[in-house]
């Protein structure tokens, strides 16, 4: 239990200052819990909330899909040693016209989830609960880690013909600062 | 591999990869799902190599320019043929592009008509309607279905909702309390043990006493309505069904929404579709213009290039370059046979070339040999062209004249009279032999120079280039001056010798008999007639004597020398010379500065010389004269001389005999034969030594003779000298 408190004390939970981040896509709260039978997981707020482009754009069927990425490397690792973790986390957000609906599909675990506004889907968008990161075990514990966060709207998944006006276009580069911090096991 | 055709390849390279990446772009654009993720690269890797293809051409239209403005040969054709090929290909691209993007800005507005947009969303509100009229009655159904639950008991609502599932068709039946917690679910997959959770704020909506009903989808797609009603009976539960919708409806109101859903998006992204196309068309544009101008220049260059080259090597040949040569087009066209042509005749002019630069060699080295043969001439030789010019001189005409030739070189004839006024009868002599056309002509010129006279033996004769066109005139002259001061030497020497040999003989006789008839006569005649006899005896005797010093002196001129050789002190020699000739009236003065030096000399004809010299300096000075004998060390030419001096201060010598005083029989003097010099001067030749006469500027006259010095002596005479 000393253990988990302590990686608590290491990573806490914390309330972000929103200076930091992009005003798009921000880290309400980013936590690592470890958990009885020796997994790290990953806990996260993160709030989301479109321009008018997107928006207007995902009421037109447009479907935005936003990727999450997760990361995670020795502190002092040289630059060409691979990540422990290397995550991603691709999640499709579109508007269904005829039942008015949001839609959010996990495109690894194939889930639906339908919501009758759009900031109820964003809501569930932005919950990350109990993300398995890694198992303690395979870490050392002499060693500080970096783990790496971030959010992004993916403009490749978009339609074809909206890309290379969406790469030129600001409103279409939504993303989060990164969220960065160091852990010891 | 030449540079050229690696440039061809590259850009040949260049034009196919971009080609295949415009064609996969065009693939990408068509909605080819593996190929849309390398759009953005195609598009990226496009753009590069039309900036690089864009680079290439600018920087052959830059190399074009270039030539164009240092206006290199070929530059302006390539230029003008490169502007023609550029607009031929230019015009039809630019229309096609033109008419292209109308054509695809009007046909992707067609897709989008007003009709067609009001009959998707009417196909819409059509579904929903329906969809909205079967919401209801599943409303109406769900609300009756938690009427008909009687018992709230744990074990009777689990049972009621299973047989309400069942009776009503629905998927899922859950019924919560007002706080949340599940009473019973009912599932008809009995393996689900979760019922599906209302999403938030529903729940409140329901509480609240209004009802719900929506949509929503399940995990594999379908069409589900979800209900949530409240109790009305006040219990305190609340009803969630989902329904699947009928599948007929379902599939109708998917097959809508999509339709309706494709549409829209497509719509939406009308200007993202023309702008998509319009860029793949701008990029297809550009690369063919780009393309085209590079073959534009390449092609102009290529095919301008055999011109430019004979351009070129016409140039070389004007300046003078015959051995040019070009390269043979492999094409056997009309170029290749006008390049063929070319070479053969810059072959053929660098033989004749050669030819003629032998034949000028020839011609240099007879010059040369002429040149070498005339210097070594002693004649002077002197040509003339036909406005009597002078064209060329020898050396030996130099030495003569006593000028430099090279100087009149090109000028009158005439102008060598006017400069040196002496040389004028020798210029006369000529421009009167040519102005009569004289063929040819011979004289001999005397001049009176600086140094005396000069006797030319001289010819003229016209020059022919051609027989009998004169081209100018030749002449040829001699410096006979020293011949005929020989010839002249040796006949008085003949003189001299019969005179001395037909007179002297008979005057002995006569002296003797006239001293005979005085010695028997004398005493036996009369005193009167004594004294004739005496007289005319003595006066026969007397010019007998004179007689016989005369011919004495012809005797010495002309007696063949035996020359008793010794060497001889010259200063102490001098000295004991002059002793001779201390004590007169007249003051003789000796400086002598050539100590320890000595010549190879007969003192007796020496002596004569001194004598010669002295006793002429004596009878110039007169009673108050003034004589000086000075001696000096010199050096000519690396040969040691003394030089010898005797001066007086009398009237000097005649100018107008000066030349000829060495003469015998020149004489300004009323006595003595004229042969005292004459005799100094034969006696010094003999000794190998060299004798003139000056008259001094502050008045009176000097004899000056040099005599080779002895080589034992020089080392101490130069030492002792300076």
């Amino acid at each position: 239990m000393s253990r988990i408190t302590s990686i608590i004390a290491v990573v806490a939970l914390l309330v972000l200052s929103p200076a930091l981040f992009a005003d798009e896509v921000e880290f309400r709260r980013v936590g690592l819990t470890l958990s009885e039978g020796g997994l790290i997981l990953l806990d996260a707020d993160i709030s989301y909330e479109l321009n008018a482009t997107v928006a207007e754009a995902l009421e037109n069927g447009v479907p935005l899909t936003f990727e999450t990425h997760l990361q995670m490397r020795r502190a002092d690792a040289w630059i060409w040693e691979s990540d422990i973790v290397d995550r991603r986390l691709r999640t499709v957000l579109l508007y269904r016209p005829l039942s008015g609906m949001y839609e959010l599909r996990n495109l690894q675990g194939d889930e639906h989830l339908s919501f009758a506004t759009r900031a109820a889907a964003l809501r569930t968008l932005g919950k990350i609960v109990a993300m398995p990161v890694i198992e303690r075990s395979s870490l050392n514990v002499d060693e500080d880690y970096l783990v790496r966060l971030d959010v992004s709207l993916d403009i490749e998944s978009l339609p074809l013909p909206m890309r290379p006006g969406a790469y030129l276009d600001r409103d279409w580069w939504v993303s989060s600062e990164p969220w960065e911090w160091r852990l010891r096991p | 591999m030449n540079s050229r055709r690696l440039d061809v390849l590259a850009a040949g390279m260049l034009v196919i990869l971009l080609l295949t990446s415009l064609h996969m772009i065009s693939a990408a654009v068509q909605r080819s799902e593996e190929l849309g993720r390398w759009f953005i690269p195609l598009l990226l890797f496009t753009v590069v190599g039309l900036v690089l293809l864009f680079v290439l051409v600018g920087w052959n239209l830059w190399q074009l320019l270039r030539d164009y403005r240092r206006r290199v040969a070929g530059s302006r054709l390539s230029a003008r043929l490169s502007v023609l090929f550029l607009v031929l290909a230019l015009v039809p691209v630019s229309v096609v592009y033109f008419y292209s993007t109308r054509f695809l800005s009007s046909g992707i507005d067609s897709w989008f008509d007003l009709q067609v947009d009001s009959a998707m969303e009417d196909a819409l509100m059509l579904s929903k309607a329906s969809l909205d009229l079967h919401k209801r009655e599943r409303l109406k159904l769900s609300e009756s279905m938690l009427d008909s639950i009687e018992d709230t008991s744990q074990t009777a609502i689990a049972l009621a909702a299973n047989e309400l599932r069942s009776s009503s068709g629905a998927s899922e039946i859950t019924l919560f309390s007002l706080q949340g917690s599940v009473l019973a679910l009912s599932n008809a997959n009995p393996d689900v043990l979760l019922p599906t959770p209302p999403e938030s704020g529903t729940v409140q909506q329901v509480v609240a006493g209004d009802n719900y009903v929506g949509m929503t989808t399940a995990q594999d797609g379908r069409l589900l309505v979800r209900c949530l009603v409240l109790d009305k009976r006040q219990r305190g539960i609340i009803l969630q069904a989902l329904y699947p919708v009928p599948q007929s409806l379902g599939d109708l109101s998917q097959k809508v929404q999509r339709a309706y859903e494709l549409y829209r998006t497509r719509a939406y992204m009308r200007s993202q579709i023309k702008f998509s196309f319009a860029l793949s068309l701008a990029l297809v544009l550009m690369l063919s213009v780009f393309a085209a101008a590079w073959a534009a220049v390449y092609t102009a260059r290529r095919l301008v290039q055999p011109i430019s080259d004979i351009a070129e090597a016409t140039r070389a040949v004007a300046e003078g370059d015959y051995d040019k040569q070009l390269p043979t087009p492999r094409v056997e066209d009309e170029l290749g046979f006008l390049v063929s042509s070319f070479n053969a005749m810059t072959r053929r002019i660098a033989g004749a070339r050669n030819a003629l630069e032998d034949s000028r060699r020839a011609l240099q080295n007879q010059h040369n040999y002429l040149e070498t043969v005339l210097g070594g001439l002693s004649t002077g030789v002197m040509a003339l062209d036909a406005e009597s010019r002078v064209t060329t001189a020898n050396r030996a005409a130099d030495q003569i004249l006593g000028m430099a030739m090279d100087e009149l070189q090109g000028q009158p004839l005439s102008a060598l009279g006017e400069h040196h006024e002496s040389l004028r009868p020798f210029v006369d002599w000529i421009v009167d032999g040519l102005a009569r056309h004289a063929r040819e002509g011979r004289a001999e010129i005397t001049l009176y120079r600086g140094g005396g006279r000069q006797i030319l033996l001289c010819r003229h004769s016209p020059l022919e280039a051609e027989k009998g066109i004169a081209t100018g005139s030749l002449l040829v002259f001699d410096d006979v001056t020293e011949l005929v001061r020989a010839q002249r030497d040796a006949a008085w020497g003949e003189v001299a010798r019969r005179l001395a040999h037909e007179i002297k003989n008979p005057l002995t006789p006569i002296q003797l008999s006239a001293e005979r008839l005085r010695h028997k006569y004398l005493g036996k005649m009369a005193p009167e007639d004594g004294r004739v006899l005496d007289r005319a005896t003595h006066t026969i005797v007397q010019q007998v004597e004179a007689m016989k010093a005369m011919v004495n002196d012809f005797s010495d001129y002309a007696k063949p020398s035996k020359l008793q050789l010794e060497p001889l002190r010259v200063d102490d020699f001098l000295s004991e010379v002059a002793e001779l000739y201390e004590g007169g009236s007249q003051q003789l003065v000796m400086q002598l500065d050539a100590p320890g030096l000595t010549v190879e000399a007969d003192p007796v004809r020496l002596r004569q010389v001194l004598h010669n010299l002295l006793k002429n300096a004596l009878e110039a000075g007169g009673e108050n004269g003034r004589i000086l004998v000075n001696s000096r060390a010199g050096e000519e030419e690396n040969n040691i001389f003394v030089e010898i001096a005797v001066s007086d201060n009398g009237p000097g010598f005649d100018p107008e005999l000066i030349a000829q005083v060495f003469e015998p029989y020149v004489t300004s003097k009323t006595k003595g034969t004229g042969l005292g010099l004459a005799i100094v001067k034969r006696i010094v030749a003999e000794h190998g030594g060299v004798v003139h006469a000056e008259n001094l500027p502050e008045g009176g006259g000097r004899v000056v003779l040099r005599l080779p010095a002895m080589a034992q002596t020089v080392g101490a005479a130069v030492k002792a000298g300076g």
